[in-house]
């Protein structure tokens, strides 16, 4: 946890070696082959044509004196040198963000497919965050390493060009300049992992910056309501001096950073000039040659220094790739055995021995069996962790059972194409969720060929259209991201709309928990009522109506019937049952509306007496 | 400019335009602005200096290769001096590019904290008005990641700019050393580049901030599919979402293509690389007139190596200005954002009964009025419900009497005066508010409960505590009253926290309370505590409950309801029941089976 969050690995994460990631990188490029012949071919040009520039300016100097016909040639060269780098150049850069561009494009959208295909077991394990990072984050990081490495190479071929013509001029010089080459890595290399110290201590520092800006920003208005803007303001201006304080160490190790590297430059300029100059002096060189030298110090640095922050790079970004291919090819626990289209199904639901455990043999539910008719609906109650939820999670084919038989309309759950089966279900989670967008678009979200007026009609079939009073555009209101401009009580309203247009088969409802101003929950209620009336019903009951309007209550210990039955019969029992509703539903009874103000007075008995 | 709060320690800074803002800022580090210039034009010119040592030691080695009056020996002696000289003018280079890269950074930290400074304290300066329509998640991205940009506009961003422009300068006054002549290829460079600069930065930004827009875009979309992923399935909708997302995904690549097409084609590269064929030719004009020596040719030429630099570093440090420009805008967006109360110290002040009437209230907070034509009266120490559908109206009316807002028709009075002729500091002070999300602070719980009075006893907290229910719960923890809370401590329920902030307003003892109560309880035996809180809180002192207990609503004095903005019904319980057909529905569906025709009660 904290700092090291994001760096531990997933369970699904793979190693894979080098050669099979570069074949798998391959065969998204190989998509654009002749943009990548190109770009080599240009990357080729780019680096000669570079390392010709000092060449030809220290042949035209040493020319000046001897043979001005050839300075006129060489100005030529120089003038065609710039053309060739510029075009070079352009070719390069145009097709590498075309290529690179594309492919991350192609990447992110067979992750996205990959992640929207995974079980919802796979989200259990796997935080939605971290997935979001690989899909947008990693594919970036690596296409920006694609980016840097075709740099990076065409500086090394430059450098070797350079390398071959300078050993040719002189092998001293050229030793000498390659022996000062160490100390720069070195340097750099040390320069680095100081930078990275100070440069986490300072991430570090914000994060803590970061926690107290979003609380006291948050908390401003609590500040207010007690008049307390003083103090909170003193404390913030702390927090932020604390991390300009950090930020300035930090700022020390960077900026000395370029200035050190400019006196080792100084020292190889220096060494070569001197050198150099007794070699002209010996009659070994010229004097253009000792001029080429030293145009090369800088044209060697930098690729140097570039080389050696590049490996590390270069990892990560092979990391990222890893990251994504992992997540491309992660596999699904759940099976479909055959592909029979589920589009005509009635909702009469079996289970029969059914067992199933989220983790290997940790049973949920064993040897489970359960009859649902066409048409019933079940209102499943029992403490948290009493398996409430898991016939809804099979019956959904959210998660995979290991034993037994479950049959829709008599025929295996696993024989049908899961989409069109799916089409037939409706569901309403516990969180209500929507996407971006209107109301309306919410509503049409599962049936996109959907038409406004019966949109319209439905909406207004709830409550007489009371709840979309408030809204500022009636259907037509943005609700925000995930819904957030609604309230939570519409938010569930529209929930149910989009599963009302379905017309499901059979209906899933895992009741919200959150309190809802009673009229919105008046007309969730009658939402509800109608679906009940036309669909298979599987209720996961937080309240006291939703339970007693089921056909018949089913109450869960362990994962297991202990008792099934009517409200009333079931009371009469005074068994579990009883036990549930003195614990989870009295306070939403009647009675204890009418008689809270005696019972709950100062030092009244901390329990309501009996129904 | 009329705030609620001013912060004592901040200095006047200029808010009628982005560009004045940072300058009213910058001009206050100026001693840092001067070593940054000195700093940058001293590495400048001592970078340039060094192709002038090597000039002078080619002229040497020069005439000795051409057999003119120097010796091997003399040629190499005075090598040696210039060798001296590079290694001392690097060295001193370097410091004074350290003092420039410090002095940025320095520059630019205190701005970013002076900057943040003075955003806050006029972010606490604001009415709740401003807050409530102001998200928290936009202003988080102002105060950090705008600010942050505002010190990168200065470095990187303008550091490089101006350490490049004296690479640039800096040729220009030295080749006219060389040769007055020699001035003509560099001036026509630097002009040539500038306009290469303004085209490339009117073309770039604009799409940089479509590759920018797009990118967000694709990844909200996909954090939303993500979370949503349960709906997505559950509907069969993933290849639409896939569809969907890859119409994103191509966009932001589209645009990114295009940058790239623009960034490829920048000329100064091009430029650059003819100066070095201008420079050549045009030196060995002079020579042949013998207007300069050889060694003055490597002089010059070395010359045109200094614009690599500038040619190289301007992409980057241009796009950080314009989007330090871009963040400063946002911030002082926010700064001069005016709100609408003042404090009127003038005001009436006095110990407050409690006697709320809304007379006529008409009220919205853009042109669609959210309330018409309100009124009520709520006697003190009175408990007033107010209930409705969400989005009705109900928080609006309780803003209203701590003048959040003002309204725009009609009268709120308290104790029979109008809320705009209270002193705002008394009015507040004695009016409680627990809001429906429920804000604790990341300290002790003793700190949360005490947060309106740092005197307060222990005593005193504990009392508060145990008559907001949250006692035992309290002493649960192994560290009791010191238990942090929040992100960097112990997670509190909705139940928990309520009774907390309860005990927060208990602390206080506000004469009118105003409760914004939408906690669910799972079970009843919280439920139960949180009503008794409620009830213990509500006596002696007048109540505003907006609340979706039904308990709560039946057993209060009055009962307001809203329906779209107006009241609807009002009075008792049983008066209600009489005269309200919603109110009426509301409880006769309560406790019935909705669907079932079984009859049989089970009270």
């Amino acid at each position: 946890m904290g700092f090291f969050g994001g760096l531990e690995g997933d369970k699904y994460d793979r190693q894979y070696s080098d050669g099979y990631l570069a074949k798998r990188m391959w065969d998204y490029a190989s998509k654009f082959g002749r943009n990548v012949g190109a770009i080599v071919v240009a990357v080729v040009i780019l680096s000669i044509v570079v390392s010709l520039r000092p060449i030809l300016i220290s042949l035209g100097i040493d020319a000046l004196e001897s043979d001005q016909n050839f300075v006129i040639l060489i100005l030529g060269g120089l003038f065609l040198s710039a053309v060739f780098e510029y075009g070079a150049n352009w070719v390069r850069r145009r097709l590498l963000t075309k290529v690179i561009g594309s492919m991350v494009a192609m990447l992110r959208n067979d992750s996205f497919t990959a992640a929207v295909g995974r079980d919802l077991a796979f989200y259990d394990r796997n935080k939605t965050g971290k997935i979001v990072s690989r899909i947008t984050s990693d594919t970036q990081e690596f296409g920006d390493v694609l980016l840097f490495t075709s740099d990076v190479v065409s500086q090394i071929i430059s450098i070797f060009f350079l390398l071959a013509i300078l050993l040719e001029r002189s092998v001293f010089l050229t030793m000498l300049l390659i022996g000062t080459i160490p100390i720069y890595a070195v340097a750099a290399l040390g320069f680095r992992a100081l930078a990275r110290r100070v440069t986490r201590q300072g991430s570090r520092a914000m994060a803590v910056v970061n926690d107290q800006i979003q609380e006291s920003v948050t908390g401003i208005s609590v500040a207010k309501n007690f008049r307390r803007e003083a103090m909170i303001y003193d404390e913030f201006t702390e927090v932020n001096l604390l991390s300009y304080n950090t930020n300035i160490k930090r700022s020390m190790v960077i900026a000395s950073i370029i200035p050190a590297m400019n006196v080792l430059s100084g020292f190889s300029i220096a060494i070569i000039l001197y050198f150099g100059a007794s070699s002209v002096v010996e009659g070994v060189i010229t004097a253009g040659t000792w001029y080429l030298f030293i145009q090369g110090v800088d044209r060697f640095l930098f690729p140097i220094i570039n080389l050696v922050s590049f490996w590390s790079q270069f990892q990560q970004g092979l990391a990222s790739a890893e990251r994504v291919f992992a997540l491309i090819d992660a596999e699904n626990n759940l099976k479909q055995i055959d592909d029979k289209s589920g589009s005509d199904i009635k909702g009469h639901i079996e289970f029969k021995n059914v067992s199933f455990a989220y983790e290997d043999e940790q049973w949920v539910m064993q040897d489970f069996d359960l009859d649902i008719k066409e048409g019933e609906s079940i209102a499943f109650v029992g403490h948290t962790g009493a398996g409430k939820s898991t016939v809804a999670k099979l019956v959904t084919r959210f998660y995979e059972f290991q034993k037994g038989d479950i049959l829709i309309d008599g025929q295996d759950i696993r024989t049908f194409n899961l989409q069109s089966y799916r089409a037939r279900l409706g569901i309403v989670p516990q969180a209500p969720f929507l996407f971006s967008g209107t109301i309306r678009e919410n509503i049409r979200y599962a049936r996109p060929d959907v038409l406004d007026a019966e949109i319209e009609e439905l909406a207004n079939s709830v409550g007489g259209g009371e709840w979309l009073e408030t809204l500022p555009d009636g259907l037509d209101s943005d609700v925000g991201e995930r819904g957030a401009r609604l309230s939570m009580g519409q938010r569930q309203l529209v929930s149910l709309l989009r599963v009302m247009i379905q017309k499901p088969a059979i209906f899933i409802l895992d009741e919200a928990t959150a309190s809802i101003d009673p009229f919105t929950e008046m007309q969730i209620q009658e939402a509800i009522d109608l679906l009940l009336a036309q669909s298979t019903s599987i209720l996961i009951a937080h309240r006291l109506s939703t339970v007693r309007s089921a056909d018949r209550i089913i109450v869960l210990k362990e994962g297991a019937i202990i008792e099934q039955g009517s409200h009333e019969s079931l009371m009469e029992q005074n068994g579990h049952y009883a036990e549930l509703y003195n614990t989870y539903f009295r306070h939403q009874s009647l009675s204890y509306v009418e008689n809270a103000r005696d019972i709950l007075k100062d030092d009244a008995p901390e329990q309501i007496a009996g129904d | 400019m009329s705030a609620e709060f001013i912060a004592s320690n901040t200095y006047d800074s200029d808010h009628s335009s982005p560009v004045r803002f940072i300058w009213s800022h910058v001009r206050r580090h100026w001693i840092f602005i001067i070593t940054l210039l000195v700093g940058a034009a001293s590495n400048a010119a001592l970078a340039s200096v060094v192709f002038i040592f090597v000039g002078w030691s080619f002229d040497k080695l020069d005439a000795f290769q051409r057999g003119l009056d120097v010796t091997g020996e003399e040629a190499l002696s005075f090598t040696l001096l210039m060798v001296g000289a590079v290694i001392g003018s690097q060295a001193l280079r370097a410091v004074l590019q350290f003092m420039r890269n410090f002095s940025a950074e320095i520059f630019s930290q205190r701005l970013e904290r002076d900057v943040r400074d003075e955003l806050y304290g006029s972010l606490l300066g604001k009415g709740m008005d401003f807050h409530d329509m102001q998200p928290v998640g936009d202003i988080m991205a102002r105060v950090t990641n705008d600010v942050r940009e505002v010190n990168f506009m200065f470095n990187p961003g303008f550091n490089l700019i101006v350490g490049s422009s004296f690479f640039l300068i800096m040729p220009l006054f030295v080749a006219p050393i060389i040769h007055p002549q020699l001035i003509l290829v560099p001036v026509v460079f630097v002009i040539l580049h500038l306009i290469v600069q303004v085209r490339l930065i009117n073309s770039v930004h604009p799409i940089a901030q479509k590759v920018r827009g797009s990118f967000g875009t694709m990844n909200s979309r996909l954090a939303e599919a993500l979370e949503g992923l349960q709906v997505v399935k559950g509907t069969a909708q993933e290849e639409n979402e896939a569809k969907y997302f890859q119409s994103l995904a191509d966009t932001v690549r589209d645009y990114y293509i295009e940058q790239g097409e623009i960034e490829a084609r920048y000329l100064s590269t091009l430029l650059w690389g003819l100066a070095f064929m201008a420079a050549l030719m045009h030196a060995m004009f002079l020579y042949n007139q013998g207007a300069i020596a050889i060694g003055d040719v490597v002089a010059f030429i070395g010359q045109m190596y200094m614009f690599g630099f500038p040619v190289f570093a301007s992409l980057f440090s241009l796009s950080r200005i314009a989007s330090g420009f871009a963040g400063a805008k946002r911030i002082l967006e926010l700064i001069v954002a005016e709100t609408n109360l003042d404090q009127n110290t003038a005001g009436h002040e006095g110990k407050l009964e409690g006697e709320i009437v809304f007379d006529n209230v008409t009220f919205g907070y853009q042109e669609r009025p959210v309330l018409k034509n309100i009124s009520f009266t709520v006697k003190p120490g009175q408990t007033v419900a107010i209930v409705g559908q969400t989005g009705a109206g109900k928080s609006t009316i309780t803003k209203l009497i701590n003048r959040t807002y003002d309204t725009k028709e009609g009268r709120v009075l308290v104790d029979g005066v109008d809320v705009r002729e209270w002193k705002l500091e008394s009015l507040r002070s004695q009016i409680g508010n627990i809001e429906q999300d429920i804000f604790l602070f990341s300290r002790t719980i003793a700190e949360n409960i005490s947060f309106a009075d740092d005197h307060a006893t222990r005593e005193q907290v504990i009392d508060a505590a145990q008559k907001a229910q949250a006692h035992d719960f309290i002493m649960s923890f192994p560290e009791g009253y010191e238990t942090v809370i929040g992100q960097r401590g112990v997670t509190l329920s909705g139940g928990q926290r309520q009774r907390l902030a309860l005990a927060r307003a208990f602390e206080s003892d506000p004469p009118i309370l105003i409760l914004d109560d939408s906690t669910s309880a799972i079970d009843s035996a919280t439920e139960d505590e949180i009503q008794k809180a409620i009830w213990t809180a509500a006596e002696g002192r007048t109540t505003l409950l907006i609340t979706h207990r039904l308990s709560q609503i039946r057993w209060a004095d009055h009962i307001v309801v809203i329906k779209n903005g107006t009241v609807a019904a009002q009075g008792s319980h049983e008066e209600l029941l009489e005269s309200s057909e919603a109110y009426r529905r509301i409880f006769a569906r309560y406790d019935e089976p909705s669907e079932s025709t079984h009859a049989v009660e089970t009270e």
